[in-house]
C-alpha cells in the first residue's frame, strides 16, 4: 500500500471506532450538561460544561453503597466461578470422566434459558429458604451464572497445555494440586482473564435477578439506575448520564489494559501468543 | 360549616399534644430505637415528601411524645416495577418494608394473599380512629380504601389523592395577538380565567390545541400519555370513554364483554388517537416524565398530567407563567359539559407481617399523618391530601397552583377509578397492548380492538372465578391483528 | 521452564511441608477419587442452582398457581401447556423472537466479519489499542442505561439521532420507536450497536488463529481475497466463529432488559419478544404456574437448539478430521 492509501485506511478505521463510540460519548457529554442543555432542540454539541452533576451525584445518599455492592458482588462472584470452573475444566480436560461432553453441553444449554425463566424457580427457592436480599445467596447465584462460559473457555485453554508438563511435574514429586495451580494455571492466564472480564461484564450489567431476588442491602447499579430514572421533576437525565458515565468507566479501563488477553481468550485456547 | 370545621381543627391541634402526652407516659416503646422502612414510588413527589416528613417531622414528634427513636428508610421503584418489588418481598413473609405506598389498583392483589392488614378489622378491634377520619368525597373511599369493588371492606388509607388536571401556558393563552388570531379563525374567544375552562368541551379543546400546533415553530397544542408502560395510555384514554358515557365493566357481575366493546368506546378511541395530531411527534412513547419535559421546555402549549406532578410541571419560580385548570369533557344535550377523568393517587397499606413494635410505630405514624397540620404540611411540600379537613380549610386553594383544579376534580362526578382485582396487571397488559396497537396504527379497527380486549379480559375474570359468564363463542375468531 | 526449577527447590524442603503441599499430597493419596473431587464444587452449584429450581419449576408447571390470588396451588395436569400451545399471542411472540434472533445474529455476524477483516491488518494503526477499546465499549454498557438513553436519542423532539436523520433526509424527524413499522428495526439497531463489537472481537480472534505459514503461502500463491477467506481463513477460524455465533444466538434469544425498558414490547405488540411475555406472566401477573410451563417450554427449546447446533458443529469437525 502506498502511504496515502495507508493514511486513508487508518482514517477509515478511526471513523469506524468513533461511530461505535459516539453514543457513549454523547452520554458522557450529557453528564456535563444541565437538564435544559440535554433537552435543547436542536441538540447541543458545543456548550459550557458544568461539574454540578458530579458534585450533586456524590452528595447523594446510597450511590456509594450501590457502587460498592456492584464491585464486590460481581468481582467475588466471578472469582468463585473461575475457581470452580478451573477445577472442573482441569478434570474434564485431563481425566475426561464419563459424561464430559454431556456436562459441557448441559452447561451451555443453561446459559440459553431466558433470564426470566431462570428467575422464576430461583425466586421460588429463595423465597422458601429466606435467601432473598442476602449477600452470599446473590453472589453464589451470579457465580453459577458465570460458570458455563468460564468452563467453556478454560477447558479449551487447558486442552492446549501439553500433558507433558503435568507428567514432568508429577514425576518430579509435585502434587496434583501443585500441577494445577503452579504449572497449568500460569499457562492459561489469557483464558482466565478473558473469562473473568466477560463474566464480569454480564454480572456487572445484570438487572432482572438483582431486582427480583436482591433487596435493600444488595442493590446494584443497574437496579439503582432503573429506580432512579425519574426524580420529582420528571426524568432525571443528569443523574442517568452521570451514573452511566461513571459506571461504564471501570469496564472500559479494564478492556484498555487487558485487550491482548481478551483477544487471545476468545480463541478458546486454540492459539497461544499474540493475536 | 367551614368555620365550624376550622374551630374543630384548632381544637384538635390544641388537644393533640396533651392527649399524646397522656398516652406517651406509658408508651411500650419508650427508650427504644426502631428502624422503619417505607416502600414507595420513585420520582413521585407525594411518595418522597411523605418520607421526608416521616424522617424530619414525625421522628422528633415521636421522640418528644412517645419517647422512642425512629429511623426511616425509603426504598423506591418506578410505577411499573413497584408491585414486583413489593410482592416479591411480601411473599417471603419479610418485614423488609413496614408500610407500602401502593397504587390503588393493587389493593386486591395485596389483600387476597393476606399480605396486608385488613383495616376494617383494625377499626373493629381497638383502632376506631381510622373509621372516623372524614374524607373529602366518597370517591376517595372507593378508590383508595375498598376492596372488593362494591363492598366497604377497608384495606388501605389514602396517602395522597390524585387526579388528572390540565396545565396551560398562561403567557401564550393570554397573549392579545394570539387571542385575536384565534377568534378570527374559530369565531369564539379563548378561555381566560379558571372558571372559563369549566365550559370547554372536547371539540373546543381540539380547536385550541390545533390553533397552537405549529411544528415549524417547534410548538404543539398539547401532550398526554400513550406509552405502553404500565397504565400510562389507559389513564388518558379512559377520560374519553367515561366522559362520552362509556363504561369498562360491571363490578357486580365481573363482566367485561358487552360493556367495554361498545360503539361509544370505539368513538372515544378515535378521538384519543386524533389528538395525536396536536402533540409532539414522539407522543406515542410518552409516559409521565416525558410530558413534563415537553411542557417545561415550552414545546407543548398545554399538558394533561397528574396533580401529583404539579411541582415538576411548574418549577418553583414559574408559577405566574402557567395555570392549572379542569380538563375538558363531553358536551351533553342540555349544554352542560360532563368531564370524568381518571383518578390516580395511592393508599398506605400495612405489611401484615410487622411485629408488634413495628405495628405500634405504624399506628403512631398514621395517627400523626392524619393530623390536620400534617396534612397541610404535606400539601405545602407538593403532596395532595384527601381529608375533608385539609381540603376545606381556609386558604387551601392558595397553597399550590393546582389545588383548585385538584379539588374540583376529586369528586364522584368527575373522577373514576377502575378494577382493584388481583388480576389487575394481566387485564391491564391486555388493553395496553390493544390500545397502543391502535394508537400507533398497528391495527386500524377500533371496534375489533375492543372486542379482542373484552374477550381476553372476560376470560381472565372467568378463569379467576370472578364472573360466571365465559367469553362468548365468537371470541374464538377474534384476534388483534 | 521456571516452574520445574522451583520444583527441585521444593523437594529439598520436604521436611517442612506447607499446608498447601500437605493438602496436595493428601489428595494425591486418593488419586482415584481426585477427578470426582475436582467436580464436587461445580456439581454442588449445578444441583443447588439448577437441578433443584428446575425440578421445582417443572413441578409447578402442572399446577394452577397464582401468587396473588390467595388460593393454594391446584394440580391441573398439562392444562398450562395446552393453554400455551393454543395461545395466539405466544406463537406470535415466538415468531417475533425467531425473527429477532435471526436478524440480530445475521447482521452482527456480517458486520463483525467485515469490520474484523478490516481491522485485521491494522497493527500499525496509531492508537490501535484505544481505537479497539472504543469499538468494544458498547458491549460494556448496561442494557438499562442503553435503553434509557436511546429512548432520548430516538425522540423526534429532543433526540440527536432523529435530528441527524431529519438533517440528512430533509424530512420531518421520524418517530422511530413509536412507529409500528420502525420500532422493531430501531430496537434491533441498538442490539446491533451493542453486540457487533463482540463479533468483531470473535473475528479478530478467529483470524489470529490462522497459522502464519498458511497465510504466507496464500500470499505467495496470490490468492484473491475471497479465495483466501474461503480456503485459508474459514477452515482455521471456523470453530471460533461458530462458537461466537452460538453464544450470540443464545444471548439474543434471551433479550429482555433492553427491549423492556426501550419499548415495553410496544407499540401494540410489535416488539413483544417471548422473554417479555414470560416476564409479564411471572412478575407482573404472578401467574407462576403458567409462567413455569412457558419456562419449561423455553428450556426444552433451548436444549434442542443447542444440541442441534453442537451436532452440526461436531459432525463438520469429524468430517474434516
Amino acid at each position: 500500500m502506498t502511504q496515502g492509501r495507508t493514511r486513508l485506511y487508518h482514517l477509515l478505521l478511526w471513523v469506524i471506532a468513533l461511530i461505535f463510540f459516539s453514543p457513549i460519548l454523547w452520554i458522557a457529554l450529557a453528564s456535563f450538561k444541565t437538564k435544559d442543555q440535554i433537552l435543547a432542540t436542536p441538540p447541543l454539541f458545543v456548550f459550557p460544561p458544568t461539574l454540578a452533576n458530579y458534585t450533586d451525584f456524590f452528595s447523594r445518599q446510597n450511590v456509594g453503597e450501590y457502587f460498592v455492592n456492584s464491585f464486590l458482588i460481581s468481582i467475588v462472584a466471578v472469582l468463585i466461578a473461575i475457581l470452580v470452573s478451573f477445577l472442573a475444566s482441569y478434570c474434564f480436560s485431563r481425566f475426561q470422566p464419563r459424561g464430559t461432553s454431556f456436562m459441557m453441553f448441559i452447561l451451555l444449554s443453561i446459559r440459553m434459558v431466558p433470564a426470566a425463566a431462570t428467575v422464576v424457580p430461583i425466586f421460588l427457592m429463595y423465597s422458601a429458604f429466606s435467601w432473598k436480599d442476602s449477600w452470599p445467596a446473590l453472589v453464589l447465584f451470579y457465580a453459577m451464572f458465570s460458570i458455563p462460559f468460564s468452563v467453556w473457555i478454560l477447558k479449551g485453554f487447558i486442552d492446549g497445555v501439553s500433558r507433558r508438563y503435568d507428567e514432568t511435574a508429577l514425576v518430579n514429586g509435585g502434587s496434583r494440586l501443585h500441577v494445577m495451580f503452579k504449572v497449568v494455571l500460569p499457562q492459561v492466564r489469557p483464558g482466565l482473564i478473558a473469562a473473568f472480564i466477560f463474566n464480569l461484564i454480564f454480572v456487572w450489567n445484570e438487572f432482572l435477578v438483582n431486582f427480583i431476588i436482591g433487596g435493600k442491602t444488595t442493590t446494584m447499579i443497574p437496579t439503582a439506575l432503573m429506580i432512579g430514572v425519574a426524580n420529582n421533576l420528571g426524568t432525571d437525565w443528569t443523574f442517568v448520564a452521570t451514573l452511566t458515565t461513571l459506571y461504564i468507566l471501570p469496564p472500559i479501563i479494564a478492556i484498555f489494559f487487558f485487550q491482548k488477553y481478551l483477544l487471545v481468550g476468545m480463541t478458546f485456547g486454540t492459539v497461544r501468543g499474540e493475536v | 360549616m367551614r368555620k365550624f370545621l376550622f374551630v374543630l381543627m384548632v381544637l384538635a391541634i390544641a388537644l393533640t399534644p396533651t392527649l399524646a402526652l397522656a398516652q406517651g407516659g406509658d408508651h411500650p416503646l419508650r427508650g427504644q430505637t426502631i428502624d422503619m422502612a417505607i416502600l414507595g414510588i420513585g420520582g413521585w413527589i407525594p411518595s418522597s415528601v411523605a418520607v421526608t416528613l416521616a424522617q424530619e417531622e414525625f421522628a422528633p414528634y415521636a421522640l418528644e411524645n412517645y419517647g422512642y427513636t425512629v429511623n426511616w428508610s425509603f426504598q423506591e421503584a418506578p410505577f411499573s416495577n413497584l408491585f414486583q418489588k413489593a410482592a416479591t418481598s411480601l411473599a417471603t413473609g419479610s418485614q423488609e418494608f413496614n408500610i407500602i405506598i401502593s397504587d390503588s389498583q393493587w389493593l386486591g392483589a395485596f389483600a387476597e394473599p393476606g399480605w396486608i392488614v385488613n383495616i376494617s378489622d383494625l377499626i373493629a378491634d381497638g383502632y376506631p380512629q381510622y373509621g372516623e377520619i372524614e374524607w373529602y368525597d366518597p370517591v376517595v373511599q372507593s378508590a383508595y380504601m375498598y376492596y372488593p369493588d362494591g363492598t366497604q371492606t377497608i384495606w388501605g388509607l389514602p396517602e395522597t389523592g390524585d387526579v388528572v388536571v390540565l396545565y396551560v401556558n398562561k403567557e401564550l393563552l393570554l397573549d392579545p395577538d394570539e387571542r385575536a388570531a384565534f377568534e378570527a379563525e374559530y369565531g369564539w374567544t379563548l378561555p381566560a380565567t379558571y372558571e372559563d375552562w369549566f365550559d370547554i368541551d372536547f371539540d373546543q379543546f381540539e380547536q385550541i390545541a390545533a390553533f397552537f400546533t405549529r411544528p415549524e415553530e417547534g410548538l404543539y397544542g398539547t401532550a398526554m400519555q400513550y406509552s405502553k408502560e404500565y397504565d400510562f395510555m389507559t389513564m388518558f384514554l379512559y377520560p374519553f370513554i367515561f366522559s362520552l358515557g362509556g363504561d369498562i365493566w360491571n363490578p357486580e357481575t365481573g363482566d367485561v364483554y358487552g360493556i367495554l366493546n361498545s360503539d361509544v368506546n370505539a368513538q372515544a378511541m378515535e378521538i384519543n388517537k386524533r389528538w395525536l395530531n396536536y402533540q409532539p411527534p414522539g407522543a406515542l412513547n410518552y409516559g409521565i416524565p416525558d410530558v413534563v419535559d415537553v411542557f417545561t421546555q415550552n414545546i407543548a402549549f398545554s399538558g394533561f398530567q397528574w396533580a401529583a406532578m404539579g411541582a415538576g410541571m411548574i418549577p418553583a419560580g414559574t408559577e405566574d407563567k402557567y395555570m392549572v385548570v379542569v380538563p375538558p369533557g363531553a358536551r351533553m344535550e342540555d349544554g352542560s359539559v360532563r368531564r370524568i377523568w381518571s383518578i390516580g393517587g395511592q393508599p398506605w397499606v400495612i405489611n401484615a407481617n410487622n411485629d408488634e413494635a413495628h405495628m405500634r410505630v405504624v399506628h403512631d405514624f398514621l395517627n400523626w399523618w392524619y393530623l390536620p397540620e400534617t396534612q397541610i404540611r404535606f400539601n405545602e411540600l407538593g403532596g395532595n391530601p384527601a381529608t375533608a379537613g385539609a381540603l376545606n380549610s381556609e386558604g387551601y386553594d392558595d397553597i399550590q397552583v393546582w389545588n383548585r383544579a385538584y379539588k374540583d376534580m376529586l369528586t364522584e362526578e368527575t373522577a373514576r377509578d377502575f378494577w382493584h382485582e388481583p388480576t389487575y396487571s394481566e387485564m391491564l397488559a391486555i388493553q395496553q397492548e390493544g390500545w397502543t396497537a391502535f394508537a400507533s396504527g398497528q391495527v386500524t379497527d377500533a371496534m375489533n380492538t375492543l372486542n379482542w380486549i373484552a374477550c381476553e379480559q372476560q376470560e381472565i375474570l372467568y378463569n379467576d372465578g370472578r364472573t360466571e359468564t365465559p367469553p362468548p363463542a365468537e371470541c374464538a375468531d377474534i384476534t388483534l391483528e | 521452564m521456571q516452574h520445574i526449577g522451583s520444583r527441585s527447590q521444593r523437594k529439598s524442603v520436604t521436611q517442612k511441608l506447607s499446608w498447601w503441599a500437605q493438602l496436595g499430597h493428601a489428595l494425591d493419596r486418593r488419586e482415584r477419587t481426585l477427578p470426582s473431587l475436582l467436580l464436587v464444587p461445580v456439581l454442588l452449584f449445578f444441583i443447588i442452582w439448577n437441578i433443584i429450581p428446575t425440578l421445582w419449576m417443572v413441578g409447578l408447571s402442572f399446577y394452577n398457581y397464582s401468587m396473588i390470588s390467595g388460593r393454594p396451588a391446584r394440580f391441573i395436569g398439562i392444562t398450562n401447556f395446552a393453554d400455551i400451545l393454543v395461545d395466539n399471542s405466544v406463537w406470535l411472540s415466538f415468531s417475533k423472537t425467531l425473527i429477532w434472533v435471526f436478524s440480530t445474529v445475521a447482521i452482527e455476524t456480517a458486520l463483525g466479519l467485515l469490520l474484523g477483516l478490516l481491522f485485521w491488518g491494522s497493527a500499525k494503526l496509531p492508537g490501535r489499542r484505544l481505537a479497539l477499546t472504543m469499538i468494544f465499549a458498547p458491549m460494556m454498557i448496561t442494557p438499562v442505561a442503553a435503553s434509557i438513553f436511546f429512548r432520548l436519542m430516538y425522540d423526534p423532539t429532543f433526540g440527536v439521532i432523529s435530528w441527524v436523520i431529519s438533517l440528512l433526509t430533509g424530512q420531518a424527524a421520524p418517530n422511530l420507536l413509536g412507529d409500528r413499522l420502525t420500532a422493531f428495526g430501531a430496537a434491533l439497531a441498538v442490539d446491533v450497536w451493542i453486540w457487533t463489537p463482540f463479533m468483531i472481537l470473535i473475528t479478530l480472534a478467529a483470524l489470529g488463529s490462522v497459522p502464519r505459514a498458511e497465510l504466507e503461502a496464500a500470499q505467495i500463491d496470490k490468492l484473491s481475497w475471497i479465495k483466501k477467506f474461503r480456503y485459508v481463513i474459514l477452515p482455521n477460524g471456523k470453530f471460533i466463529l461458530m462458537l461466537g455465533i452460538l453464544l450470540r444466538t443464545i444471548d439474543s434469544f434471551k433479550t429482555m432488559d433492553l427491549i423492556f425498558s426501550l419499548t415495553r414490547g410496544g407499540p401494540g405488540n410489535t416488539t413483544e419478544l417471548i422473554a417479555i411475555v414470560l416476564y409479564r406472566k411471572a412478575f407482573e401477573a404472578f401467574n407462576l404456574g403458567w409462567a413455569s410451563a412457558l419456562a419449561v417450554i423455553l428450556l426444552l427449546t433451548a436444549i434442542a437448539f443447542t444440541s442441534i447446533y453442537l451436532f452440526i458443529l461436531n459432525r463438520k469437525q469429524a468430517e474434516e478430521a
